[in-house]
């Protein structure tokens, strides 16, 4: 059973990495006055999504629904989380690597193009996104359902099983 | 000498102790509705205070027989267990009653009593380890206070052992508190610590009793609570900030934005960190509106918006409004990076400004628009929150579910 105490130290945990995240994502811009300060900041920050997904599967295995083997049914349930958080580490990354490598010899100088600019907007958007969805995920995972086992669990399961069936058969 | 030590016994608790006996039978009217199980031990203990119901009653005899010996008390007390088991439930009042008023009126005779049976003391005694072996097995969790000595277990009263003398003819013992409790474990009793069990069983009892207070649910909610109230606050913020920048901007610009290279000049330093705000707030907007329509659930939000729920469009809005304000990321770098003309290597070549600038105003004008519409939505139902309805009230849905998988 999940304590609470370890739940509330988790939980800010992932909200202190996500406001990290939304903070440097908000401000990096304008924290430009050497190359190298945006280089920590962005290296930070592309650790925190790292910690962010270590933690969030480290709380997926410590779910009763995860132990009883049941891991299909935690995938399916939170698969947009753990896409959207993939997704989102991957934008992150090659806009950090295109944006330092642009600006690494003058980093007050005008970089933009049709291309960095788009896959800005995505990486932002996707940023909202996978807070969003992170959030909720973590939220979520401190109802008490997920560490016992219960007839909602049992329903679940039959619903998931069910539907790769359905599938067969359409 | 075990004469002695009943004696010394009965000297100790002189005539109090006399009331205390009717209790366990004041108790097991209400106990075996919640346990059950425990109908063996309970019987014996039904014997006992039948027990005392025939003392009782040999009180009533006690003048009359006086110093007889105890020869034909056995035939008395044999039949009064087989009528007690019957009657146990109404008489355990009457008995109560009746037994203060019988022992205090008659109190002369029972050191005679204690005098002349002087084995019986043992007989409870030889019982006390049997019972506690069956009472530790149902009540091994719940019942931690039954694993200590309790003053009933401990029979310091001769009178309730003599009527079992006949009854019972187990072999002898000495009584005392032991320090093992006996618990079954896989088909076997093994002796287990009494103090440490105690200990266990009123940790878990803590943790039970503590649980229901404070649980990871709540703390979820109260999180999820705390971060509607940014939300809040940041739709209220994002709303005001955007109108003031595009008053700004307008007063900046001049009638006609006429006057473009003045809002250039003095609007650089402002462009970029209030791109960076209204990102920050538009995000923290955003998040909070999905969470109000749980946008996960995604069936649900679709047919929120088909419907024109003011929450559901609010938060399409506002991920149109990010959308526009992010794209103009280049344009705000383009000014924050303003040079006149003049300058060598300037991004502003001459006659491009209305040509950079106009759209980028339109822009800035449409997203005030949408965030001023998204609060003015938003404050239309500012209680609505699905996110909570459905994550958090979710088990109230699973006893229905189970009332019925359970009657069918």
């Amino acid at each position: 059973m999940l304590q609470t105490s370890n739940y509330s130290l988790v939980l800010s945990l992932q909200f202190l990495l996500l406001s990290y995240d939304l903070f440097v994502n908000s401000f990096s811009e304008l924290l430009r006055m050497a190359p190298v300060i945006q280089l920590v900041l962005f290296i930070i920050q592309d650790i925190a999504v790292l910690f962010n997904i270590i933690i969030i599967f480290l709380m997926f295995f410590n779910t009763f629904v995860f132990q009883a083997g049941l891991v299909n049914l935690l995938f399916h349930k939170f698969k947009g989380t753990i896409t959207l958080t993939a997704v989102y580490f991957a934008l992150s990354i090659s806009l950090h690597v295109w944006v330092m490598n642009l600006r690494w010899k003058n980093s007050n100088r005008f970089v933009w193009t049709d291309g960095l600019q788009t896959l800005f907007v995505f990486q932002r958007l996707v940023a909202v996104l996978y807070c969003y969805f992170y959030k909720r995920t973590a939220v979520r995972l401190g109802d008490p359902r997920f560490y016992q086992d219960s007839l909602w669990l049992r329903k679940e399961f039959m619903q998931v099983r069910r539907l790769p069936l359905a599938k067969a058969l359409a | 000498m075990r004469a002695d030590s009943g004696l010394r016994v009965e000297e100790d608790h002189p005539r109090p102790p006399r009331a205390l006996p009717p209790v366990p039978s004041a108790n097991q009217d209400d106990i075996p509705l919640s346990r059950p199980k425990k109908k063996k031990p309970r019987t014996k203990t039904t014997l006992a205070s039948a027990s005392l119901e025939g003392l009782a009653q040999t009180a009533i005899h006690k003048p009359s027989e006086g110093s007889e010996p105890p020869a034909k008390e056995p035939v008395e007390h044999l039949e009064a267990p087989v009528q007690k088991r019957q009657r146990k439930p109404r008489l355990s009042l009457e008995l109560e009653t009746a037994f203060t008023q019988k022992t205090t009126s008659s109190p002369s005779l029972l050191p005679n009593e204690n005098g002349i049976n002087v084995e019986p003391a043992e007989e409870p005694v030889i019982q006390k380890p049997r019972r506690k072996t069956k009472k530790t097995r149902p009540a091994e969790l719940h019942y931690a206070n039954e694993l200590g000595v309790e003053d009933e277990d401990i029979i310091t009263d001769e009178q309730s052992s003599l009527e079992q003398q006949s009854v019972f003819t187990a072999p002898t013992g000495v009584s005392q508190p032991v320090g093992k409790v006996f618990v079954e474990k896989s088909r076997r009793f093994q002796a287990a610590d009494r103090s440490e069990l105690i200990k266990t069983t009123e940790k878990i009892d803590v943790s039970m009793d503590v649980k229901p207070s404070w649980t990871t649910r709540d703390v979820a909610l109260s999180v999820h609570r705390a971060f509607r109230m940014i939300g809040l606050f940041s739709h209220g913020f994002l709303a005001g900030c955007a109108v003031w920048n595009i008053v700004v901007i307008y007063v900046l610009a001049g009638d006609q934005l006429s006057n473009l290279s003045n809002l250039l000049q003095q609007y650089k330093t402002l462009a970029y960190p209030f791109q960076s705000l209204l990102y920050l707030l538009l995000a923290l907007s955003t998040i909070s509106a999905f969470d109000r329509i749980d946008f996960a659930k995604t069936s649900v939000a679709i047919r929120n918006f088909l419907a024109l729920d003011p929450t559901a469009l609010a938060s399409f809005l506002y991920f149109t409004a990010l959308i526009l304000s992010l794209s103009q990321q280049m344009t705000s770098d383009r000014i924050h990076l303003y040079t006149p003309s003049s300058v060598n290597g300037s991004l502003w070549a001459e006659g491009i400004e209305e040509q950079v600038l106009q759209p980028w105003i339109v822009v800035n004008l449409v997203v005030t628009l949408l965030v001023g519409l998204s609060w003015l939505f938003l404050s239309y139902r500012p209680g609505m929150d699905l996110s909570e309805e459905l994550m958090f009230s979710s088990d109230v849905e699973d006893y229905p579910d189970k009332g019925i998988k359970a009657s069918s």
